[in-house]
């Protein structure tokens, strides 16, 4: 393999991440300042933002998509999630800083997990290979473990960490046995490769089938889907607030990424295979919304929607079958729809989440243990813009009018009606009716007059540009809601490589 | 004449300007308030000229298209032609008269009612005006419906203007509730029409008329009878006319302006409009004049056993109204709108100069808490005088003549005997209970301590719209022609001259012999009147007519209360029950699966590998 300047021009967001990661690591062995290492890591991000631009704007067409290696490829797909990820980072580590300025704790080696984990999740959403999968996967998963449990004194939080560590390897081990079953059946690791050969055969053999199942188990426990979902509340509510948000966005959005890659790469037209996504998506739908139904910890109920909207997106896979019609690499009209709406609902879905958990990182405090609902009582009274925005964005992950969330929603339900997929668009109508209940209720609890004295406003350093990034992202929903043209274009020039 | 849109405009920022400035002060809301009316005025005098002096042509102003939905095409047009000026003339110029008055009124009324915005008392007049006016200028179905559902509005608003007292917040939900009947059965024409027409266009749909609708066909006579709910709900005619009475509850100046003068006329200038309908339905047709002629007649009675001096004239305007339907009914279409104009006239000098009354006595509307008034507000006597010798329609001097005379004798012309003699009935009774309002407010002695200090009022404002009307109202006032020969069919009469004189004589006698009933029954000290109401028929017939013949209590029987007894019904929704299963389901759900999220690391694991299993195993099952 030689990797030439184009490859290494490619990877260059990739390359700035890791480079962040040992400056940010010297910088933390010389001297702990958390506004300087924050500060390091943020422009970090910030670089790599900008050469996903670069990378883009100076490709004309020729260079990419660039297969780097058998293992990685940066095409305009994973360079829109590439980018998708960074932003969401980055409003991360805003929350970050304001949230752990209350605490004392070293708070330093936090930004190290936290752009390891962003460089797992880019290589992740590079991956064409099983091996960069995994890797990707796990580079992501393992500082996460550590983020989670990262104000160890507190026992909920150390107890998130834990449950989330067993848990998640269990769930690689699904996966992994899954590749295993399949390099066994066909000898090959790369998608594309696996693709070639599932497509020339006619007839797909039980092992493969269930090869494909076990991988889609382990990514299914990422992606909180019924029935794994059981630690998504659990881990969400102890871990700190800018840890869920980033647990909520980026490690959801490259899992969901690679997902829909490897099936468009490497598709299986088993209709079994496709009828237990449907049932795991409408599982998802239907368990995420009843248990928030009564949930009043803002961080569990925010878990649960994750649940019920990660469902929501698990159709666009189901669907997948049908849009790759030819053979693999080759999508169909549907399939470019699925594309699109995943992109979209994506999109909307890393916004509103970003808001409402940094809403929740910048409203609450670090130290107390108890995070109810509660406790953004009265919000309006204390801090009225975020209380706004959280309104606006638990409108949008609702599915209301005038927001990104309607257009996903949209966009979901388009695929299902074009899919004539019935049950699928039933649940998704059910499921978002009981939503309504427990969004509305919650910002109906924002807007209530408080009279408890002990929660005061919080200030330290942070909070002004935290607020500010809310605000953004409220901005970009409402912007996104009204004219989503030009998300619509930048999510249909994203295309996978090989197509 | 391009400048037809004017006259809209400034009522419109009129209104808007009043809305948005509630605090300005009374003497610019008045300038403001009146002015506009003033500049409509102004420019409707300018069309007039223009118009006349084009040889009466009729003009369509395209200012925008308002709705264009594939064959669906609604624009923002107004025409002006002869119909729609005459109509334009009386709401721009009985209308600035009213208003101006109206500024004396309200600031006399402040003294009284204080926490009362002026503003918005002038706000909704002017949004009235540009209703009616957007109401007689649209050349779209359409589009009239749009002012037609504003005056409502402004209606409602104006009756409902003392919004503290109970009884006037119910008086306005009951003229909007039932003008609101009238206006879903004109809705349901509308629909009619474009389903045989394919256009709501006027002139269109009169121009086709003939050709696209057959001639007595239920289809036609339906549509016909839509248009004709419409019209009976916005004039208070028989059967939805009980709202009227009570609207007095407003100012009077509303009174005038929109309950006698101008919106209650409404549902003649839509039949007017849309005759050739009307006349395609034989059946409809009659019945307008049957309506006409019942209302007039009930109304008549009714105002009889009135004592609210408001609510005499009330009685008055629905059946005068009446006559104008009654000439609809038999085609005299130019005589009901050159009655519709006159009565504009002296029907507006009436209720104005009652309020004056009614402020000279300290807001005491009871006549029979009145009397004597003559000497101590001279105008005010001099007002009623004219104008009520209008109304009864006493011979050569007075306006109401030549209009009312022209219905009933047109009526004979064409062979509706029964009409004519139900319309002379009418005038008869017309006569007797105008000078018994008369004889008894100004007449004899005062009868309470208010009529005994009332004191005249003061101001041009006050003077100048009395003066005005009272000429108006004499025959100077039948010297305008509405301009109708373009736009309505001339009536043909084949009946000799001197019947007409023989019958017009006729007329004067009996309206003669009415004011001579009154002037036996009600000067002088009663005592027959008394004696008849005293005795038990007597009080009976007196309380049958002073309920107006007892419409309130046979609609509360036969719609309120079954309407109220089934929503009564219903609060015990078993549909709501339905609805009540869907939370039930969810809330178990939720229950169930809350019971699972324990926070036991060993169960979630269990859980994992339990749904592994099971998905796995469904995969190799096949």
């Amino acid at each position: 393999m030689n990797l030439t300047l184009t490859h290494l021009f490619a990877l260059l967001p990739l390359i700035i991440v890791g480079i962040t990661v040992v400056v940010v690591m010297l910088s933390v062995a010389c001297r702990r300042n958390h506004f300087l290492n924050a500060t390091l890591s943020g422009c970090g991000l910030i670089l790599a933002l900008l050469s996903v631009f670069w990378v883009q704007c100076s490709d004309h067409g020729s260079q990419l998509p660039t297969l780097v290696s058998p293992m990685v490829a940066v095409d305009s797909y994973s360079l829109f999630y590439i980018g998708l990820i960074l932003v969401a980072a980055l409003a991360c580590i805003v929350f970050a800083y304001a949230y752990f300025d209350r605490l004392k704790v070293h708070r330093e080696e936090f930004y190290l997990l936290l752009l390891c984990s962003t460089l797992g999740a880019m290589v992740l959403v590079s991956a064409v290979h099983m091996a960069s999968l995994f890797i990707g996967l796990e580079l992501m998963s393992v500082p996460l473990y550590g983020m989670a449990a990262y104000i160890f004194k507190r026992q909920q939080s150390l107890e998130a960490g834990i449950k989330y560590l067993v848990l998640s390897a269990v769930a690689s081990s699904f996966l992994l046995f899954g590749m295993a079953l399949l390099f066994a059946a066909y000898g090959e690791l790369g998608f594309a490769e696996l693709g070639l050969k599932l497509v020339s055969v006619d007839y797909l053999d039980t092992w493969t089938i269930i090869g494909v199942g076990m991988m889609v188990i382990g990514l299914a426990f990422k992606l909180s889907v019924a029935p794994f979902h059981m630690w998504t509340s659990d881990v969400y509510e102890g871990a700190p607030a800018p840890v869920s948000a980033f647990l909520a966005t980026v490690s959801k959005v490259a899992v969901f990424a690679v997902l829909v890659r490897f099936f468009i790469l490497a598709p299986t037209f088993s209709v079994k295979l496709h009828t237990v996504i449907a049932v795991l998506a409408v599982l998802s739908m239907l368990t995420g919304n009843l248990l928030a139904l009564r949930s009043h910890n803002i961080k569990r109920l925010l878990g649960y929607s994750s649940i019920a909207h990660l469902g929501y997106l698990l159709t666009a896979v189901v669907v997948l079958r049908s849009g790759v019609s030819d053979g693999a690499g080759e999508l169909s009209e549907s399939g470019q729809l699925v594309l699109e709406a995943t992109g979209v609902y994506l999109v909307g879905y890393v916004l509103t989440s970003l808001g409402t958990f940094g809403v929740v990182a910048l409203a609450t405090h670090a130290d107390s243990a108890n995070r109810d609902t509660s406790e953004l009582r009265g919000l309006a009274q204390r801090r009225p813009v975020l209380a706004v925005c959280m309104a606006f964005m638990l409108l949008s992950l609702a599915g209301i009018p005038l927001t990104a969330g309607f257009i996903g929603k949209f966009y979901v339900l388009a695929l299902t009606v074009n899919g004539e997929l019935w049950w699928l668009a039933a649940s998704v109508i059910v499921g978002s009716a009981i939503g309504l209940y427990y969004y509305l209720r919650t910002i109906v609890e924002l807007f209530l007059p408080t009279d408890d004295a002990t929660v005061t406003a919080a200030n330290g350093r942070g909070q002004a540009l935290g607020a500010l990034v809310v605000v953004i992202a409220a901005a970009l929903t409402l912007w996104i809601g009204i004219f989503p043209e030009p998300i619509i274009t930048m999510v249909n020039s994203a295309l996978p490589v090989g197509l | 004449m391009n400048y037809l849109f004017l006259v809209t405009l400034f009522p419109l920022i009129g209104a808007v300007l009043l809305a948005i400035f509630r605090r300005m002060p009374v003497n610019l809301a008045a300038t403001i308030g009146v002015g506009s009316i003033g500049l409509s005025a102004l420019t409707t005098l300018a069309l007039a000229l223009q118009f006349f002096g084009n040889d009466q042509t009729a003009f369509v102003q395209h200012l925008w298209t308002w709705i264009s939905v594939e064959a669906f095409e609604v624009g923002f047009d107004y025409r002006l032609d002869g119909l729609s000026l005459t109509l334009l003339g009386v709401i721009t110029g009985v209308g600035f008269l009213i208003h101006l008055f109206a500024s004396w009124y309200m600031r006399e009324d402040l003294k009284d009612q204080v926490d009362y915005l002026y503003t918005r008392f002038f706000c909704y007049m002017n949004l009235f005006v540009f209703s009616m006016l957007v109401l007689v200028l649209g050349n779209n179905l359409l589009l009239m419906f749009l002012g037609w559902e504003g005056v409502g509005l402004c209606s409602y608003l104006l009756i409902g203007y003392y919004y503290r007292g109970e009884a006037n917040a119910w008086a306005a939900f009951k003229a909007f509730i039932i003008t609101r009947v009238g206006d879903v059965f004109l809705a349901i024409g509308m629909f009619l029409i474009w389903i045989q027409f394919g256009t709501l266009d006027i002139q269109t749909v009169i121009a086709q008329a003939p050709e696209v609708m057959a001639e007595g066909t239920l289809l036609t006579e339906v549509t016909a009878l839509m248009l004709l709910g419409g019209a009976v709900g916005k004039s208070a005619q028989l059967p939805l006319q009980t709202w009227l009475a009570d609207a007095m509850a407003g100012p009077t100046p509303v009174s005038a302006l929109i309950h006698a003068a101008t919106m209650v006329t409404a549902g003649v200038y839509l039949i007017a409009r849309t005759h050739v309908v009307f006349e395609l339905a034989p059946f409809t047709d009659e019945l307008v004049g049957v309506l006409g002629l019942l209302t007039l007649l009930i109304a008549g009675f009714s105002a009889l056993a009135q004592t609210d001096i408001k609510r005499v004239l009330a009685y008055s305007t629905m059946s005068q109204i009446g006559y104008m339907f009654l000439a609809l009914g038999v085609h005299a279409y130019g005589a009901a709108i050159f009655h519709l104009m006159i009565h504009a006239f002296f029907k507006a000098l009436l209720f104005l100069a009652s309020g004056s009354v009614i402020i000279s006595c300290h807001h005491e509307q009871n006549i029979f808490k009145m009397g004597g008034l003559r000497k101590k507000i001279p105008l005010a006597y001099a007002c009623f005088v004219v104008g009520g010798a209008a109304l009864s329609a006493l011979p050569i001097v007075t306006s109401g003549f030549y209009s009312k005379d022209e219905i009933l004798w047109l009526s004979f012309a064409n062979g509706h005997t029964v009409l004519w003699l139900g319309g002379l009935a009418g005038a008869f009774l017309t006569s007797i209970y105008t000078f018994r309002m008369i004889f008894i407010v100004f007449h004899g002695k005062p009868a309470s301590h208010a009529s005994e200090h009332a004191h005249a009022p003061q101001g041009i404002a006050h003077h100048l719209p009395l003066l005005v009307l009272i000429v108006l109202s004499t025959f100077v006032g039948a010297f305008i022609t509405p301009p109708l020969s373009n736009v309505l069919p001339e009536t043909e009469v084949t009946a000799s001259h001197a019947l007409q004189i023989s019958l017009e004589v006729l007329s004067s006698v009996v309206a003669i012999v009415g004011l001579g009933i009154a002037a036996a029954l009600f000067l002088g000290r009663r005592r027959f009147v008394k004696g008849l109401v005293e005795s038990d028929e007597g009080a009976k017939l007196w309380q049958f007519f002073n309920s107006a013949f007892a419409f309130d209590a046979i609609y509360d029987r036969l719609f309120v209360k079954p309407y109220l007894a089934i929503a009564r019904l219903h609060r015990y929704d078993w549909i709501d029950k339905l609805a009540g299963i869907f939370p039930g389901l969810v809330k178990l759900g939720n229950s169930a699966m809350s019971a699972s999220q324990n926070g036991q690391l060993r169960s979630y694991a269990a859980t994992f590998v339990l749904g592994a299993l099971v998905i796995v195993a469904a995969l190799l099952v096949s």
